[in-house]
């Protein structure tokens, strides 16, 4: 119910006025002082009780009959009314709304909505159509409109609790519209859930329904759940090492808010069991759990975190993850000889043991083609030209994924490299900025950000490559259908990547000797040179997890193949071909690992139930109802409301009526009651 | 003595008002009595006489002085003359002074107007040549002075009445049966008191004492206010005795009131009435003489 004139309610005020007189003058009652009460006293009680009665009777109809005008000068009109369906009446359209998102596995909380559906459809009268909205991160009509409760009770039959999250606004989304199909005069919303908090998200759009909605809430949230779950794991997706460096950190949350709980935890790699901990969860609060140091067999491995709580919600006490060891990155640096002239190169790959890189060098006259064939990325550094076979080998290996560098620099035999019809740049001349361009040095100013290999640097200040300066570099021309990455100052090309049918040769017109530039010298420099390797080998850091809902990607390798999805149950869907560099996405329906085929390729990917859905705390269904915004049905906004919603309309209006009724009614009472108390006195 | 108000046809006794003005208790009771019995128009001073009653023969022994020397010179015979015993009475008056005395709803309370009554009473006894005393009681007896006609004995008894004051709760059971039990001659036993007192009460008591063969008269005095309950404000009613108060709606109480003191009053009247006792209701806005008048009568019959 609401008000017209909210404001008239101020009057209400009044209403305290005949009570402050009553008590003020019952303060300033006179003592008289009399010879004996003794007849006073034997007075009948009942009789003083009788006109204390037709006093206080007085008084509240006075009282009465104030309200009743400040009620109707307020202008009460019922927007809804909370009655449960009744069987008898005719021609209403009901959408049930049905939570089945996977908090509604806790306890028998699920059996307890199947029943009630199963209730309202036995209530369904002659002429009534029912609609089954199944909603939890999105909504799924079960049933169009009908009035036949055998398909209705077979639609609920078919209804199971989900792995989905809650999100309310979708339900109300479909109701909205499954209520614009059925078009009856009444039109009733029966909403069954556990209402969690979680579900509902201030920040996503508004949900609407019609004014001309009844709404009823069916609540079946559990107070004070007892619940432990596993909010998240962080791990360390991708390892290059035997024993497992990186750290798996669960995060087991108590949703209790009363007392605290103490769960084993354990994690298990390929279903054996590696380690075992205890945590003590403080109330309503998380924990950590780490786990590191472990073996790690080469490829996927499934992993799992474990709490073994005694809690009627299952879900969320499993927490999958995947770890992916991989052979380190080979790459082989090939110069022309002189000392120290790949030493910066061989501190960015072998810096650091746990670094994902294993670098060889060799110089370019103990290059055989063999040995080309070795490694995933070739880097000639500064080298004044190949052997014809080492040439050829090196365009065969492209082919098959291998990424190569060319560092051109001072010693680079022009002549020979403008031969290599595979290099995406003619060699023009070799520049001395200081003797040939007037400056005493070039800045790399002009690169390429939304490429791969700047992508880290863009948001980084520190990291920035334009404060290098370069002393000498190879002029260039960049060959049609080559991409120019970086340029220096005067625009002259400084990274130039090979056409996307010869994808995997990168050309730097400057070398990294510590003469040419000072690059090596930057901050910028060792994540650039980590970047080129990344790009060259296409490597990718998979994700250690996934929510239940999220898309995961699958890319494409270097041949169009085919690919699959191989979900928990074993079931396959296809992706269909899948070129190189091009990503699809999936989306699991279900937790669990994912076997993900790309050709020959195999990557699992693990699935996890949203995490929110394990807080179970709810939320008053009055303020989910209140928070959705009440809009005039699609006819009335246009101004076509038929002749019935035109008289429901006024009916509903017409509260103050009644009011004013009962007031006049009050008024005639209180004059009789007066007049003959008063005529008796 | 005598007094302008006195002489005034509409006074013909004099108003209550004026008298409690007076402090002297003597002056009170003297004003009253002398202006009541004039407007009778008998002496106050005849005094009483003693009369014949028969004669008996001479026995030695008798006394030589009541010897009828006339009847021997005629009849040469030693005749004694008796008279009649004494004529006069011993009165007895009792005085109420419960706290429900002290109501008045005017300047006269009720315990005023009992005490005047006492102390004319009490005088006019005295000149009469009654012997007169005077008890006063509330549940217990206070004071006693017993009956006598000596001298001193009416200062005593308007001294009594003159300092006392109302104050405790009214019981007539015990203090009666207590006086009943001291009292060795029969007499007139006046009573003045409001009777706020079960009727069976008081009937227990006046009862003892009337058959010790006293005469009893009997002078409810009750207000004005009492008798008609005009109160229209609703209020809180305190209770001079108990001190209890109630809160009071008078028009919803004033009927039933009116009915309840209605047949107290035809209850006391109808059982006094069977008892032989002289029973006047007196409102305190009324002159004395009727209350004097009841006792005059009283006492004739006594006498």
């Amino acid at each position: 119910m609401n008000l017209l004139n909210p404001f008239f309610l101020l009057g209400g005020l009044a209403l305290s006025i005949p009570v402050l007189i009553h008590l003020v003058r019952k303060e300033k009652t006179e003592i008289i002082p009399f010879s004996s009460l003794m007849f006073l006293l034997r007075v009948p009680k009942s009789s003083i009780r009788q006109q204390k009665i037709k006093n206080l009777l007085l008084m509240a109809l006075r009282l009465l009959l104030l309200a009743l005008l400040v009620g109707a000068f307020a202008r009460p009109y019922f927007t809804q009314t909370e009655t449960p369906v009744a069987a008898t009446s005719n021609n209403r359209a009901i959408v049930l709304l049905l939570d089945n998102s996977y908090s509604m596995r806790y306890g028998d909380t699920f059996s307890k909505l199947t029943a009630e559906a199963n209730k309202r459809v036995d209530a369904l009268g002659a002429g009534d159509r029912m609609a089954i909205i199944a909603f939890n991160d999105n909504a799924e009509l079960l049933t169009s409109p009908t009035g036949d409760k055998a398909a209705l009770k077979a639609a609920l039959s078919t209804l199971e609790p989900s792995y989905g999250g809650t999100r309310f606004y979708e339900a109300f989304t479909l109701a909205d519209r499954a209520f614009t199909q059925m078009g009856a005069t009444e039109k009733q919303l029966i909403m069954v859930s556990d209402f969690q908090r979680s579900g509902w998200n201030r920040s996503s759009h508004e949900s609407v329904i019609g004014t001309e909605v009844k709404t009823e809430t069916v609540n079946l949230s559990v107070e004070n759940p007892s619940n432990v779950g596993i909010d998240s794991v962080s791990v360390e997706p991708t390892s290059f090492t035997r024993t497992y460096a990186g750290r798996v950190i669960a995060r087991i949350h108590n949703h209790r808010r009363d007392q605290p709980v103490t769960v084993p935890v354990s994690l298990a790699l390929n279903t054996k069991e590696i380690e075992r901990k205890s945590a003590t969860v403080p109330a309503n609060s998380t924990a950590l759990v780490e786990f590191t140091g472990f073996d790690l067999p080469l490829g996927y491995s499934k992993g799992r975190v474990r709490i073994e709580a005694k809690d009627p919600l299952d879900v969320d006490n499993d927490f999958l993850f995947t770890l992916d060891r991989r052979e380190k990155l080979k790459i082989l640096v090939v110069d022309s000889g002189k000392p120290r002239q790949s030493l910066y190169l061989q501190q960015v790959y072998s810096s650091a043991l746990e670094l994902p890189f294993e670098m060889k060098r060799i110089p370019v006259e103990q290059l055989t083609p063999e040995e080309l064939g070795n490694h995933n990325v070739i880097i000639l550094n500064d080298v004044p030209r190949l052997s014809d076979r080492a040439r050829d080998r090196l365009n065969e290996l492209r082919k098959t994924g291998q990424g190569q560098l060319v560092l051109l620099s001072g010693s680079a035999d022009v002549g020979w490299w403008n031969a290599f019809t595979a290099m995406p740049v003619k060699v023009t001349q070799k520049i001395i900025v200081n003797k040939d361009r007037g400056k005493f040095s070039f800045a790399l100013t002009t690169y390429d950000r939304n490429h791969a290999i700047f992508k880290s640097f863009e948001k980084s200040s520190t990291m920035t490559i334009g404060t290098a300066q370069f002393f000498s570099y190879v002029e260039t021309e960049a060959k049609k259908g080559a991409s120019v990455l970086a340029k220096f100052e005067n625009g002259s090309p400084a990274l130039i990547e090979s056409a996307t049918d010869d994808r995997g040769l990168l050309v730097m017109t400057s070398g990294i000797d510590g003469i040419s530039n000072d690059l090596p010298l930057k901050p910028a420099f060792l994540p650039l040179f980590h970047e080129f390797v990344h790009y060259l080998t296409r490597y990718s850091e998979s994700r250690g997890w996934y929510a239940l809902g999220e898309a995961v990607p699958v890319i494409g390798t270097i041949e169009s193949q085919a690919a699959a999805v191989i979900n928990p149950n074993g079931d396959r869907t296809s992706l269909g071909d899948l070129s190189s560099g091009i990503a699809k996405f999936f989306t699991p329906t279900q937790p669990g690992y994912h076997e993900v085929r790309v050709g020959r390729d195999v990557k699992i990917v693990a699935v996890n139930p949203p995490s929110v859905e394990g807080n179970l705390a709810p939320m008053p269904p009055e303020d989910l109802l209140a928070s959705v915004k009440r809009l005039q049905g699609e006819a009335q906004q246009a101004g076509l409301m038929t002749d019935d919603a035109k008289a429901d309309y006024a009916r509903r209006q017409t509260g103050w009526w009644y009011l004013l009724l009962f007031a006049l009614l009050a008024g005639i009472a209180e004059i009789y009651l007066a007049n003959r108390s008063y005529s008796r006195s | 003595m005598s007094t302008p108000v006195v002489e005034t046809p509409r006074n013909r006794f004099i108003d209550p008002k004026v008298l409690v003005k007076i402090q002297n208790m003597e002056l009170v009771a003297r004003t009253v009595v002398e202006g009541f019995v004039s407007g009778l128009h008998r002496s106050p001073y005849l005094g009483f006489s003693v009369d014949f009653a028969e004669y008996r023969d001479y026995t030695p022994g008798d006394d030589l002085r009541r010897i009828d020397w006339n009847v021997y010179s005629r009849m040469d015979k030693l005749v004694i003359k008796l008279f009649e015993g004494e004529t006069n009475t011993k009165d007895l008056i009792l005085l109420d002074v419960s706290g429900s005395m002290n109501y008045g709803s005017g300047p006269v309370t009720k315990f005023d107007y009992a005490r005047i009554l006492a102390a004319c009473l009490s005088y006019f006894a005295y000149h009469q040549r009654d012997g007169v005393g005077l008890v006063t009681f509330d549940t217990t007896v206070r004071d006693y002075i017993p009956s006598a006609r000596r001298a001193g004995q009416l200062p005593n008894i308007l001294h009594v009445i003159d300092r006392a004051t109302p104050s405790k709760e009214t019981e007539f059971k015990k203090p009666l049966r207590h006086l009943a039990e001291i009292l060795k001659r029969r007499g007139v036993v006046v009573v003045i008191s409001d009777f706020y007192d079960e009727p069976a009460n008081i009937m227990a008591g006046l009862k003892q004492l009337k058959a010790k063969g006293n005469d009893i008269i009997v002078f409810h005095i009750m207000d004005d206010f009492e008798l008609t309950f005009p109160f229209s404000e609703n209020a809180q009613f305190e209770d001079l005795e108990t001190r209890k108060k109630l809160h009071v709606i008078p028009e919803y109480l004033r009927k039933h009131y009116l009915n309840i003191l209605s047949d107290h009053l035809k209850q006391l009247s109808a059982e006094m009435a069977a008892n032989r006792i002289d029973y006047t209701l007196i409102n305190t806005t009324k002159p004395l003489d009727q209350a004097l008048f009841n006792y005059l009568a009283a006492r004739s019959r006594t006498v």
